[in-house]
């Protein structure tokens, strides 16, 4: 009897992990940052005359305000999440919050312009996305990692160049835009 | 003689797989075929199987629709198969001696 009430128990426990996995957070992200990259390029190649720093402002402040609209009472979750599917959001999160000021820190000093921190980006999404396969279940989003890292790489090797740029929103879109849409699209009834 | 009644257990719900599936689409709300699949490790023609069962019981409900041309099912709980459920787990507490109820949470994720 004890078995079979940890065997549910563990059961929707795997839902609700699944539930988190497949937030539309992901998809909103990659779309925001991959405009925030195109938005820089056409500024760096004179096609746009919106500067970088307001760009960003939006790409990152307009995901955010969608991240944060659990924190609202109108889109409180009726129930309360499991611990792995709280520790999938809280990983999430604090990936966020290690990226957005170091990007800010990077701004501010000037340091952005010496082409690091896209491989930053790169680094933490690809252990965001291996630690988020063990506790999802999810077995694929290990090869996503994978191609995170490999993404890094390019990222790094091409960081004094302009079309670092471009390969950043590709990789935005491809690997984590594409996984969140993929995500959504599997629970989603949309 | 002792009170118990083996009728009050679901037959529907006996079975490892469909409980696994009905307390999975619990926490999930909505997912896929595939995704039910994965998460109770099993066939397609198994997964089928049960999941037919439960959508013929009420428990769940399907809905077919098209993913970039591909069809595909989605599932969820309905309210007659979360009351099963909660049902089934309570019968089980029931049959456990008083405060045998490991972990001080129940099957909703609530604390008690």
């Amino acid at each position: 009897m004890r078995e079979d009430i940890a065997f549910i128990r563990h059961a929707v426990e795997e839902g609700r992990n699944y539930a988190t996995a497949s937030s539309p957070d992901i998809m909103i992200w990659g779309i925001a940052v991959a405009v925030g990259y195109i938005g820089t390029y056409a500024f760096v190649r004179g096609w746009s005359p919106l500067h970088p720093s307001w760009v960003w402002a939006l790409c990152i402040g307009l995901p955010w305000l969608y991240s944060l609209r659990r924190l609202l009472p109108a889109f409180e979750q009726p129930c309360v999440d499991s611990p792995m599917a709280r520790a999938l959001s809280m990983l999430w999160l604090g990936c966020g919050v290690f990226l957005t000021t170091l990007a800010i820190a990077a701004i501010w000093s000037g340091d952005i312009r010496q082409g690091w921190f896209g491989a930053v980006v790169a680094g933490v999404l690809g252990i965001a996305f291996f630690v988020s396969a063990w506790l999802s279940n999810l077995g694929w989003l290990r090869w996503v990692a994978l191609l995170w890292w490999v993404g890094e790489l390019g990222v790094f090797a091409l960081r004094h160049r302009p079309e670092v740029l471009p390969l950043s929103a590709a990789l935005m879109l491809l690997l984590l835009a594409g996984p969140g849409l993929l995500l959504s699209l599997r629970r989603n009834s949309a | 003689m002792t009170d118990f009644d083996h009728t009050a257990i679901d037959e529907l719900l006996h079975s490892r797989v469909r409980l696994a599936i009905i307390a999975f689409l619990a926490g999930a709300q909505t997912a896929d075929f595939s995704a039910v699949r994965e998460a109770i490790k099993t066939t397609d023609g198994n997964a089928s199987v049960h999941l037919r069962k439960l959508e013929d019981a009420g428990y769940i409900a399907a809905r077919k629709r098209f993913v970039a041309r591909k069809p595909q099912t989605l599932y969820a709980l309905t309210e007659n198969g979360r009351r099963a459920l909660l049902d089934y787990v309570a019968h089980l507490e029931h049959l456990l001696p008083p405060g045998d109820v490991s972990g001080g949470q129940s099957t909703d994720g609530r604390q008690r």
